[in-house]
This record gives structure tokens, sequence and C-alpha cells, in this order.
């Protein structure tokens, strides 16, 4: 086959799109609220732990999705469960993909006013945005993975460069004593750590996307263990380059870690700039996974055609993004986006997997 | 409930969710009317196989009576001033002959002359019966049966010498056209330093020439197709056989053969008609003057398309890859190679980004940049009567013209009017207080930039898309700029040129194509050819 007509993506490309759509706003504000639960310094050992953590859910998600292979949550939930309880768990999906759509969005339009356009209203940088995203889920998920694989190893890059060069900041006695309250913070650092993974529920749709299933578990691992491993580091840099207190004060740390010191003689002073640009384009990525993800899953429930799904999400997502007042509101949706993403674990995950897993029995006891 | 209401947004939100609806819904709609308007409408049958002498299905036969026939021709195109027709007898058949010809085409009038004393004093009637594989047995290379009235008069009028024989009731094609030609030059629009000084020329046959005089192989399959519905034209789908992808070529093929046109007077008129998206800022194939050009794309697995009358070639599909690389990255080794693509491929970039940047550290962030190279641009700056969008647009608008002033004026002329534009203006409008002298830097470094693209199509496509990324940066400042090149990777990702991707092979991800991307690997170690091109044969050296 000289040209292409199915709609799968390759390993490289699910591993960069469950990246990408993890790796997301959690860069700039991850250290300042995990450090906010735990008021320790330990809050390194708390992403270690719910990375460690994550692991093992995706690996479920995994092979739930692969009792089905080709087929998305959306199309399968109503096989194991029924038709409508299956809809209204892909409802809830649904439901979750949109609204961490319009919190990554806010987010971005709050740290773009903040730092690049002050006094630009803020329609005026959300709507572009949602209209570019538009534009790039309408191209399906071939075209969503190859722009993902464009920005990811500039993200990879940057991160790195930027982190590498803070390391002149760092002090190892900032992330000091280990341990110094006990295990007891590090489980609500955990905690708190959920929101910064939410997203891996992507895996239960590319995995039906992927053109070799066979090797969906090691590519789903590698995928969330990307960004597990860039979440460890920038909390080890930018703690061990700020010291607690700062960071619990400030509310873009990873920035202003970045914004608080200069490399004389280089044509970029300060490396938040590069950091702004590829924070903003991983955003773009973030944001259009799961916009794609809330569109496939009303097209796919309702047997609708994509594209006036895509269209009718507009303004939900844009109304979303509005309907917050103020940053502490958005703080606080995060956190519920957090447990949503745990929620969603609990009933629709589990459930389904125990499901399918007792019907495989029965039916293989009947035969 | 109060916390629900509080979060019910105010009308003006609502008026820009009714905005944020309609705006993506509005474009769409108007994108798909005007792909379905300028999408080439392809003809509802597809053109034989066959150039446009041989095997042209004709209408009026010969009716197989001499005079009848004659008088048909002569009816034909008799009237034209420039056809001359020369009738005699072959005395030793003992049958009446007209040769015609029209003027100017046959250049060697010494065959022509002994071509005639042939005819008319040595040929015997024999020669005119067939022989054992039907062919006739006259002694000439290049000897057409025509046995239509049609395709014989188009023949002659296009420089074949006709040949009517009273009693053979068909129209015989002696002569190939030997008009006017150029001289094979080396080509103007890619010129090197290394490598070889041919380019392709306006005759489809020198050109097919070219490209077997490459090398030997029994390999190289060329067939031709004639297009055009009015004037007819023959056009070459060249490729290697045991290469090529037999899907890719087949595709090719039936868009070459459904063009619908008239009359394909360069291979540019064919890239449209054949192209993927209309609406796309960029070229899906690449045309080429250069030989070594086409025929390293063909071994690749690509396929060539040449059409008669121009020395642009085509090649189908192309990747954006290929309109950054020279074939001098070949020629020379491999490390200077890799170097100067990469650098080409940072000059395209800073062509399309660096005035966007401009204004957008200049008007938005100028805390972006280094504070003291902020206040030097700044106090330059000092007197500009304009925002940075208007101070930019002058200067590149300017710089466009000169160019395009340039290539209109007579040689001699065009690096003198250089200076004048460049130098000259540009210091005056520094001096004038117009432009930053800042500015004049950053667009002198877009244009030579510019000018670095080997592929001077996709130096227009950059220079146009270049105007787009500062309208970009004006609104927005760097998040517009972002929104731009996001808004051109989605673009580039959705784009296919005959089914591949456009981007290949950064995306869809193949690490061995890389080898010949961004660097240029050294020869050993491209053992293969392109994946993307899914070959038949993909390996290079065993």
């Amino acid at each position: 086959m000289f040209i292409r007509t199915d709609n799968k993506i390759t390993r490289s490309q699910a591993i960069v799109f469950l990246t990408n759509t993890v790796l997301g706003a959690g860069i700039l504000t991850m250290p300042r609220s995990v450090s906010q639960a735990m008021h320790t310094p330990d809050s390194w050992l708390a992403i270690l732990l719910s990375g460690l953590l994550i692991l093992p859910i995706v690996w479920l998600m995994t092979r739930l999705s692969l009792y089905y292979p080709g087929l998305t949550v959306f199309q399968y939930a109503g096989r194991i469960v029924g038709r409508l309880p299956g809809t209204v768990l892909g409802l809830m999906l649904v439901v979750f993909c949109i609204t961490i759509a319009g919190f990554e969005i806010r987010i971005l339009a709050e740290v773009t006013m903040f730092f690049l356009l002050e006094g630009t209203p803020i329609w005026a940088i959300i709507l572009p945005f949602i209209w570019a995203g538009t534009y790039l889920v309408s191209g399906g998920i071939q075209a969503i993975a190859r722009v993902y694989q464009i920005v990811f190893p500039l993200t990879i890059l940057v991160l790195l460069v930027s982190f590498g060069v803070s390391l002149r900041l760092f002090d190892i006695d900032n992330l000091r004593p280990v341990l110094g309250d006990g295990l007891a913070p590090v489980w609500d650092g955990v905690k708190a750590s959920i929101l910064i993974f939410s997203g891996c529920e992507v895996v239960l749709t590319i995995v039906g996307f992927m053109d070799q299933p066979r090797y969906a578990v090691r590519t789903m691992l590698t995928g969330i263990a990307i960004p597990a491993v860039l979440y460890l580091l920038t909390i080890i840099v930018v703690v061990g380059g700020m010291s607690l207190n700062t960071v619990i004060t400030s509310t873009w740390p990873t920035l202003d870690l970045v914004r608080s010191f200069e490399i004389t003689g280089f044509f970029i002073e300060r490396l938040e700039f590069p950091l702004m640009v590829i924070w903003l384009m991983q955003m773009f990525c973030n944001f259009c996974s799961f916009f794609f993800q809330a569109s496939l899953g009303i097209s796919q429930l309702f047997r609708l055609p994509p594209q006036p799904v895509i269209f009718a999400l507009v303004p939900i997502i844009f109304l979303t993004a509005m309907a917050v007042d103020k940053q502490k509101e958005l703080f606080a949706l995060g956190d519920i986006i957090g447990y949503m993403s745990i929620g969603l674990f609990v009933l629709l995950t589990v459930p389904l997997l125990i499901i399918q897993i007792i019907r495989k029995r029965g039916r293989r006891q009947h035969e | 409930m109060s916390a629900i209401i509080k979060h019910i947004p105010s009308w003006d939100v609502w008026g820009w969710t009714v905005v944020a609806l309609l705006v993506p819904i509005a474009f769409h709609r108007l994108f798909l009317k005007l792909s379905g308007m300028l999408a080439a409408q392809p003809l509802s049958y597809s053109t034989p196989q066959g150039s446009c002498v041989h095997d042209q299905p004709s209408q009026a036969p010969f009716s197989g009576d001499y005079d009848t026939d004659l008088s048909d021709i002569e009816k034909r195109i008799g009237g034209n001033s420039d056809v001359s027709i020369r009738p005699f007898t072959m005395t030793r058949i003992g049958a009446r002959a007209v040769l015609i010809l029209v003027d100017g085409m046959q250049n060697d009038r010494l065959l022509n002359l002994q071509m005639m004393d042939y005819l008319m004093s040595e040929a015997t009637p024999d020669l005119l019966t067939t022989a054992d594989q039907g062919a006739l047995k006259l002694p000439f290379c290049n000897l057409i049966v025509t046995p239509g009235a049609d395709s014989f008069a188009q023949s002659v009028l296009f420089g074949h010498a006709g040949l009517l024989i009273e009693g053979l009731g068909k129209g015989l094609l002696v002569e190939l056209p030997d008009g006017m030609n150029r001289q094979m030059n080396e080509p103007v629009s890619e010129a090197l330093l290394r490598g070889p000084r041919v380019g392709f020329t306006e005759v489809l046959s020198e050109n097919t020439s070219l490209l077997r005089r490459q090398g030997f192989s029994e390999q190289l399959e060329m067939k031709s197709y004639c297009v055009g519905t009015r004037l007819k034209k023959d056009l070459v789908v060249a490729y290697i056989k045991d290469i090529v992808n037999p899907d890719l070529l087949q595709e090719v093929e039936k868009r070459v053969s459904r063009m619908n046109i008239d009359f394909a007077s360069e291979s540019g008129y064919v890239e449209q008609l054949i192209e993927d998206d209309v609406l796309s800022p960029f070229q899906q194939l690449q045309n080429t003057e250069r030989p070594d050009r086409v025929i390293h794309a063909l071994l690749e697995g690509r396929v060539a398309i040449l059409l008669d009358g121009t020395p642009f070639v085509l090649i189908a599909p192309a990747t954006f890859s290929m309109l950054l690389q020279s074939p001098e990255d070949y020629y020379e080794r491999w490390l200077p190679s890799s170097l100067l693509r990469l650098m080409r491929f940072g000059a395209a970039f800073l062509a399309l980004m660096a005035p966007a940047f401009y204004i957008s550290f200049i008007s938005f962030h100028p805390g972006l940049i280094p504070t003291e190279l902020a206040i030097t641009i700044i106090e330059t700056r000092q007197g500009v009567p304009f925002p940075s969008l208007i101070e930019v647009l002058i200067l590149e608008i300017s710089i466009e013209i000169l160019r395009e002033a340039g290539i209109r004026l007579p040689k001699p002329i065009g690096p003198a009017m250089g200076i004048v534009g460049g130098l000259i203006i540009g210091d005056a409008a520094v001096q004038a207080g117009i432009v930053s002298p800042f500015l004049v830097i950053v667009v002198a470094v877009t244009a030579i930039s510019s000018f670095s693209i080997p592929s001077y199509s996709a130096g227009i496509t950059l220079r146009m898309l270049r105007f787009a990324g500062m309208l970009f940066a004006a609104f927005l400042g760097i998040f517009g700029t972002i929104l731009f090149f996001l808004l051109l990777c989605s673009h580039l990702s959705k784009l296919k040129s005959f089914g591949v991707p456009y981007l290949t092979p950064a995306t869809p991800f193949r690490l061995r194509d890389w080898k010949d991307f961004l660097i240029r690997a050294p020869l050993t170690t491209m053992k293969r050819r392109p994946a993307m091109m899914k070959p038949q044969d993909d390996r290079r050296q065993s």
C-alpha cells in the first residue's frame, strides 16, 4: 500500500501522543502545588512515588484496551457493560476531557497575560488558540500525532537545556532533610501530584489507533515514563534551585527559576523566552489532545460525523475556559480535575476491566 | 446555587462564544467552497498512452484515392502560407507522390535533396509492399505510417515531413521535426559550483536523451502521453521500472492522463492540475532544470514528468526536505555538505520568521531580549514615526519590489539596480528616520536567507508566508508568532503529495531517512533507498 487510507499511528507517534497529553501545565505549576501540600522538601519523593504508581494504572488501561484491538473506549465500553451504561461512562470521559481542555487553555491564557501580553483581553488569547486547535483536530489523529512529533523534540531539548543551565543555582541543601517529617507529608504530596498525570486516560483511546497493538504495553509505559521522568527532573531542579519557601510563594515556580539568573554574553540572556515558547507549544498539543478525545468520544458514542462535533465543541470549551473567575479558583479546578481523574479510574477503568475479565472467564468456561 | 450563578459568564462572553462558533464554521465553509471550486476537474476519460504523432484516434481515414486524399490534405492545411507542397513522380514505380512540409521545420536540406533524389529516381515498387513485420520496406529510419488524414495533417504542421504516394492509401511521415532549438546551457535557476553544467532544454526528445545518457540501464522507462484538448503536446512520464512503487506510478499516470486543459504551455500547468491541494501555499511537486537531480530522484523511487516545450521537469512526490536540498550536497564531501544543509534549514527559518520576531520583540516584549540590546534597538528607533509593523512592511515590500524589478531588468543593469535599491534607499531611509538601522539589518538578513534556498518556488512560498507571520506577530506578539508556527505545522502535517506525508521523514518519523534530511550522512551509510517512497528494490549498495 503506497497511499495510506487507514487511521493508524505508529509506535513512536503513540509514545509522543501520550507524553504530550500528560506533559502540560504541570511543568510550570506542579512544584508549587506539590510543595504547598507537603511543606517539606521531599516533594521529589512524592513525584517519584506517583510516577511509580501511575505505571500500573497505565498498564491496566492498556490491558483493558487490548481486549478490543482497533476500538476505542467509547466503542468497547458499550460492548462490555451494555449500550446505556457504556454511553454514560463514555460521556463522563468526554466531560472530563472538555473540563481539562478548558482548564489548560485558561492556564495558558493566565500565563500569557501575565508574562507576555499584559492588557490584552482574555478572549483575544483564547479564541485564536482554540481556532488553531480546531484546524489541527479536524485533520484527525494522524495530523495531530505528526504535529506532536515536531513539537516533542523541541520541548525535550529546551527543557533539558534550561534545567541544565539552572543547575548552577542547585543547592543540595534545599532538598534536605530527606523524610524529616516522616512519610505522612509524602502521601499528601502524592495526592496533590495526581493532577499532573491526569490525561493518561488517553491511553484508553490511542491503543485502539496503534498500527501494531502487540507493542502497546511497552509503548504506553514508555509514553508515561517520559513525562514522569521530566516531572521528577523539574521538581528536583526547581526545589533544589529555589528552596522550599520560595517555591511555595511563587505562582509559576519553574518560570521564576529560569528568570532568576542571566547567562551573560549570549544572545538570549534569560532562558525564560525559549521556555515560554516551548511551553506554549506544549500546551497547544495538550489542548488538542483533549479536544480531539472529546470530539472523538461524542462522535463515536452518538455515531455523528466528526467535523460538526468539533465545531460544536469550540464554544463549549470556550465557555469552560471563561467560567472560572479568579486564579485561585483556577487552581482549585486543577485539584478537582485531579480528583476527577482518580474518579474516572475508579468508575471507568476498574469496573470495565473486572467485568471484562469475568465475562471472558465465563465465556471460556461456557465453551 | 449562588455559586453557580456567579459562574455564569456575562453577556460579552456569550457574544464571544457565538463568534467562537461561527468563525471556524465560516472558514470551513469557505474552504470547502473554494477547494470545490478550484480543484482540478479531471477529464471523464483518460488519454491513452502514446505520443501525439503515433496513435491519435483518427476520425477521417484516407480514402485510398490519391487525388481525393491530396485535395483533402490541401483543403485542410494548404491554405497556410508556410506549407510547401512538392508533387513529383516516382519514375521507377510510375506513381505520383507529394512531399509536404512546413518551412523552417526541416533544417537538413541536404538530406531532403538526397531523399527526393532517392524517391524520384531510385525507389522500386516492391518497397511499397509491407515486409515481414508489417512495416514498409522504405529505407527511412524515422518512418511513421498514419492511417488518418487528421493526424497526418497535424503532424505535418508540427514539423514532420509528410509523404503521400499514389496507390498506398496511407500517409507517411518520413522526417522528424528539426526546427530551431536553443543550445544546451547551464541551468540558470539552479547553478552549482560542482556538478554537471548541463540543463534541460525546450525539446522533449533532447531532455529524454539527457536522462538516458546519465547511465546504462534498461530499467529507465519512459511513457508518453499526448495532453491538451486543443493544442496537443507530448508529455513523458519517466521512472525506473524495478524501483518505483507501482501504486505511485499508477496514481501519477492516472492524474496525468486525466488532465483537463486545452493547452499545457509549461510544466507549471501540469503541476497545478495534478497537485493534491490547490489551497496550500506549498508546492507539492518539485521542478528542476537539472538532469542529475531528476535521475537522483528517480533512483529514490520518485517519478519524473517531462513536458515538451519547457526545460522544467517535475518530480513527484515532493517532500519538504527536498526543497532545501541541493545536488551539490552529494557531490561535496559529507561534513561540509551536512553543515551547509543545516545552515540552509536555519536560513529558511530566518527567512520565514525573522521579521515576525522583530515585530514581537520590539512592539510587545522588549523584556525578553537582553536589556542592553533592547536599549540599543529602542534608541535607534527613536524618531521613527511608525509602529513596527508598518516599519517592517515598508522595508519588506520595497525589497520585494526591488527583487521583482531586478528580474525584469537587462543583465548589465540588474546589479547596479541592486546597489541603488538596496544600499542607497536603505541608507537614505535610515537617514530620513523612516526606519531604524536595526530593522535594515533584519530585513537584509531575511532577504539574503531567502536567496540561499536552492529552489526558487520554495523561496516564493516562504516569502509569502513571511508576511502572514508578520501579521500574526503584529496582533499577538510572540504568542501570535507561535500560533503561526503551529498553524503552519498543522497544515504541513495534513499536507500530502501523492500520498506521501509532506514532512517525512521528520514525521511520520523514519529514522532511516534521517541520514539524508537535516544532514547528509556519508554515502557509505546510505545503503538503502528512502523508506518513504516504499520502493520495490530498496538496496542501493549490496
